[in-house]
Parts: C-alpha cells; structure tokens; sequence
C-alpha cells in the first residue's frame, strides 16, 4: 500500500510539472508507464485530464471533428486547455456508473436536457455555473440547474416523394393515416418523439402535449404497429430511408439533409410539427478538469460555434441570436430558422426527466 | 509449513494466483449483481416479485426462450448434417469445409446481420430479383420480423453447433458401424440405433452451447427484428442505460445465471455432464 501512495504522489507531482512545461510529455507518460499496472492506467487518464484538458463525451462519427472544429478551437484559443474526446456515447446508465465508480475521466457531455432532470438531483452532475454560462444564449425554460441546452435537434419526418408525391403528407396525422399514406413507417424505438407525434395525430394541440397522456399515444402508435418499423440509431433510421424500407420516415431533423442527398432528393424532409429536443451539455459530477467544463460549455454558447455546429452538424442552434443568421441553404433543414420556428413544438425537459423510464418501459411493451 | 502442506497439496500454490483473479474478477461481479438485484432501487425481492405483476417481463422472456429454442434446434439440426458431410466426405474438402467454418467465426456479427438486410431485405438482392422475373408482385417479407432475427441467428450459431458434433463424430469407432451392417441392419437402422446415440454426448454439448449463448443475443434481434423483437439481452440494457432500472436488469440478469444454472443440473440428472465436456464415459 506504501508503494501505492509513494506512486500516486509522485504521478500527482509529475502531472503537475507536466503542466506547468517543466517536464516534457514523453517523460510524464513514461514515468505513468512505469510506475504501475492496473493503477496507472486509471491514473494516467486522470492526471492527464487535470493537465491541461478539458474531456467532450460524445457519440463520434462525424461529432468528433466538428465539436473540435465548432468549439475546441475557439477554446484553446481564449483558454490554452486542448480538447479531447471520448466517443463512447454518454448514455444515462454510463453517467450513472462513471460518477458512482469514482473513476470521472469526461468533463462535458453531449446529453439530453431531461438527463440533467433525471439525473442533477441524484448528485451525479455539477450544476451549471450561471456566472460563466449564459442564460440568455438558449430558449427559456431550457436553461436548468443542471444542464443548459446547446443545440436542438428535432423529430421530423420524411417521405418518399415517388409514392406521395401529388399529395404529399404535412403533418403527424397524415403519417399515421395508413389509408391515404399506404406504405412502411418508421418510428424511433425509445419512445421519445414517437409518443408526442401520436398524441398530435390524435389531435392534441403541441403546445398542450405535457403530462403525455401515455395510453391515448400507445394506443396511436399500436394502431399503425403492423406498418411500422422501430429505429435505435440515426445510421439505422438513415438506412431505413436509403434502403427504401420505408415510405415514411421519422427522423432525427439534422440527418434530413443527408437523406436527401443520398436519395438524390426522392426523400424528402418535412419540419412541420417537428418536435424540438434541447440537447445539452452536462458535466458528470467531479470532472477531472473542474471548471473548465463551464468555460467550454460558455464558449459552444457563442455565436460562432452555434453556426459552425449547424454547418458540420446539422444541430439547429439554441441560441436566440443565432436564429436570424442562419444561412440560406440551411434554412429548410434548421427547425428554428425563420422558415420553420412557427411551425414546431418544444420538447418538455422535465416530464421526460421524471417520467421518461417508465414512458420507455411502456412504448416497449407496446411494440414488442 | 509442514501441517499445511499436509492438508494442502502445493500444486494448489501454482494455480492460486488463477483462482484468485477468477474470484476477483469473475465470482465479484456476479455477486455484485445478485446483490444489485435485491437492493435497488429498495432492498427486498420487489424486483423479483415484478416477475407476477408484469406482462411485459413475462412475454420478453418467453420470446426469449422462443426464439432460442427454435435457433436451437435448427442450428443442432442442420449442424449435425454439415459434421456428417464432413465426417464423410474424402480429406480434402473436409479441410476445405472446416477452413470455411473457422473462417465464419471471424467475421465480426455486425457484418452478418447487415449482410442478411442486403441479401434479404425489402429491396434486397433476393426480392428485387424475384421481383424482376415476375415471380412475386409485393416483397417478402424476411427481414425486420421475428423471421428475420431467426435467419440471422440460425446462420450465426452454426458453426458452434458443428464443432461440439464433429468431436463427438471423430471419436466413433467406424468398426461398430461395420458390425452392425455385418449383423444385418439396414442402413437406417445402423444410424438411428448405433450413430446417433453415440453422438449423444456431441448433441446435448451443441445444444447446450447454442442455446445458452442464443440467450445473449443482441445486436441480431436489435437490427434485424425492426425493434418488434424484443428479447432480454436488449431489454437489460434498455434499463441500465435508458431508463436506469438497475434492479430490474439484475433481477433479469440473474434469472437467466439461474435459468441456465437450472437447465444444467437438469441435464446432470439424466447424463454424465463430463462425457458432454470430453470427460470419459464411466
């Protein structure tokens, strides 16, 4: 055990001569390679992290470039700290066992804002430092004590314009009427979007949606169940559409446009009545970099990153101010551009925070 | 020293250093998750007792089971041919045979299942063929159903029913067959009554080993059943990632440790496990 402490300290020690440029990188991984097996790892990470780093926790592909380009740049730039990535996907269960394990090697994470519901009171997260962040540079209500909404992304759907196209479909109930619409349509398979898009096929105004009245919308969805098939992953409801599996496709909105592009448009996007979710960053409890996390966060707040993250992306931005300067090209595709922001409803963070295990439990139930 | 060397034989100190990461890293877990699966989210046997009040739990495990036992018994069935071919056959395609097997084992799972969407799917090579000569006028429906999961399991499990087979094959003694023919038995005789029964032992480890690891499957029901086909791998993972029922994917996760558990000392009732394993029939 002594030797576990001698070794600790002297990691401790060198990571901070490591950060301070009195040793080089080479010598500091050298001597973490050195002085353990199991230990180091874990503590090499760690030291590592506290360096100079801040650690985004996202879901890779194309993520891992445009986060760097959108956001780590002007970081390092105002800061001096790099920005380095784990692509794993922070899913709730992940977050959850990273901070009770005690071993927190992420900063920020890529989440939803009803994780930071579900997930800030539990003492998992750090809450979000509004001295540093803004308020006012996301939609209200979408600025929690644990998390504040970066980018939105939206349910929406498209369709085959070959099988629709004199008379397309507009809106959630004419995607759940399988009379006018024949064909195959593909629902998210977690529950969420699907359930608020039934309840507006039933009827249900969307700003009226929350508490979703949970049998009315499964009863919806059982209805189309011998026409639908379920999506857990972007690439797999993008492949649905490819495929020509479906005829109507829900969709998260950001991939609509590679959709069309890789259908040479005979899909097309409809964000009439898309369902805007705030995605939002949120920084597991005793992050190894500290406060950074709260400048990062600050900084995808801006102007610039909001853009660029849309223009890599395709996340639609949160920030109000962002909203007038999205491009022209983009304007179809953001759903909070001028063309679209009349025409969506909001996503409500917390119910889906309290309620959002069993709405899942029971969506599964009901299509399985 | 000496006491202990009599109660302990030294060759225990040799293996002890396995033992203990087996006990670590193996038997800790595991404890970990019975525990788990009794105290959250509040300790007693609530989650077990869900078991009774819920439909849902019951008809997941049940399409589980399903789901295995028919992988199962096409796997063992048409794993048993492809050992007999290669029992049977001269030398040469017999290597060809088992390379193509082996190489089966390292084509990542991931690559099979898409490859079952391409071949299989809505507008996949087989229907849009079909549909071309005019065979069929709407496609057939192979993929993103429970059909589909089966195909694609069957096609993945195999190969682990073959190697258990083949063993068991190779270890006959060809002269029995021989005397029985010599004796007058017709050819169907000699395999129902001679071959098969010695290949029993092969059977029950081939069926043990697919329908055990069909149990964990996946990634297969998760992209080929279209989200319909909900078995209790995806759904223990559901809770601990989604929804963060822990409890209940412990309780799952046991129930299946025990299930198999079950299943093993039934088999132990009716057969010497160890002749399963390549222990001697004694």
């Amino acid at each position: 055990m002594q030797d576990k402490q001698f070794m600790k300290e002297m990691l401790t020690d060198s990571a901070q001569a490591y950060k301070q440029g009195r040793m080089d990188r080479r010598t500091f991984l050298a001597l973490c390679g050195a002085s353990g097996v199991a230990l180091t790892a874990v503590m090499a990470g760690d030291a590592e992290a506290a360096a100079d780093h801040v650690v985004m926790w996202n879901w890779g592909g194309q993520s891992e470039e445009c986060h760097g380009s959108a956001i780590g740049d002007a970081f390092t730039a105002s800061t001096g700290k790099g920005l380095r990535f784990d692509t794993s996907g922070p899913l709730e269960g992940k977050i959850k066992e990273m901070v009770e394990s005690g071993n927190v090697t992420a900063d920020v994470a890529d989440a939803d804002l009803f994780n930071a519901v579900s997930l800030g009171p539990t003492g998992h997260l750090e809450p979000i430092d509004y001295s540093v962040v803004s308020k006012d540079k996301t939609l209200p209500g979408y600025a929690l004590e644990y998390g504040v909404s970066v980018i939105l992304y939206g349910y929406a759907f498209v369709y085959d314009t070959e099988a629709y196209g004199d008379n397309p479909p507009q809106n959630w109930a004419d995607f759940f009427d399988t009379a006018k619409f024949p064909g195959m349509r593909s629902l998210y398979k977690w529950a969420n979007g699907s359930l608020e898009a039934a309840l507006m096929a039933d009827g249900v105004a969307g700003d009226a949606l929350y508490p979703l009245d949970m049998d009315r919308a499964l009863a919806k969805i059982k209805s189309i169940k011998d026409d639908s098939l379920y999506w857990g992953s972007g690439s797999e409801a993008h492949s649905m559409c490819v495929n020509g599996e479906v005829s109507l496709g829900m969709v998260w909105q950001n991939r609509g446009r590679n959709i069309e592009n890789d259908t040479d448009g005979r899909y097309k996007l409809v964000n009439n009545q898309a369902l805007a979710m705030p995605g939002a960053y949120i920084v597991p409890k005793g992050n190894p970099a500290g406060a950074a996390a709260m400048q990062f966060i600050a900084t995808a707040q801006e102007l610039p990153a909001q853009l660029a993250l849309l223009d890599c992306l395709g996340m639609t931005p949160s920030n109000p101010a962002a909203f007038g300067q999205i491009p022209e090209d983009q304007q179809p595709y953001a759903i909070t551009s001028a063309m679209n922001i009349d025409k969506i409803v909001y996503n409500d963070p917390t119910w889906w925070g309290e309620n959002g295990g069993d709405a899942v439990n029971a969506f599964l139930d009901a299509i399985s | 020293m000496n006491a202990l060397r009599k109660h302990i034989h030294p060759g225990w100190l040799i293996i002890a250093p396995l033992l203990v990461m087996v006990m670590a890293l193996y038997l800790g877990p595991i404890l970990n998750i019975l525990w788990l699966s009794v105290t959250d989210p509040e300790p007693g046997f609530g989650n077990y007792a869900k078991l009774g009040e819920s439909d849902a739990l019951i008809r997941i495990l049940w399409t589980t089971v399903r789901i295995c036992i028919i992988t199962t018994v096409f796997s063992v069935t048409l794993g048993y041919s492809i050992a007999y071919a290669m029992m049977h056959c001269h030398q040469r395609q017999k290597n060809y045979m088992l390379t193509l097997l082996l190489v089966s084992f390292w084509i990542s799972i991931l690559v099979r299942t898409f490859s079952w969407l391409m071949l299989l799917g809505r507008r996949g090579l087989v229907n849009v063929a079909l549909e071309d000569i005019g065979l069929i006028a709407e496609p057939i429906a192979f993929m993103r159903n429970e059909l589909g999961v089966l195909i694609g399991m069957i096609h993945y499990m195999i190969p682990y029913a073959v190697l258990p087979l083949l063993v068991s094959m190779q270890a006959i003694d060809q002269r029995v067959m021989d005397a029985s023919r010599n004796l007058g038995a017709s050819g169907s005789q000699t395999f129902l009554r001679i071959y098969l029964p010695l290949t029993k032992p092969g059977l029950v480890a081939s069926t043990l080993l697919v329908f055990i690891l069909s149990l964990g499957f996946y990634v297969t029901p998760a992209v080929l059943g279209g989200g319909k086909v909900l078995m209790v791998a995806e759904y223990i993972s559901v809770q601990l990632l989604v929804t963060l029922q822990w409890g209940t994917a412990a309780m799952l996760a046991a129930l299946m440790l025990f299930g198999v558990l079950a299943m093993l000392w039934i088999m132990s009732r009716f057969m010497k496990l160890s002749t399963v394993f390549g222990g001697a029939a004694r």
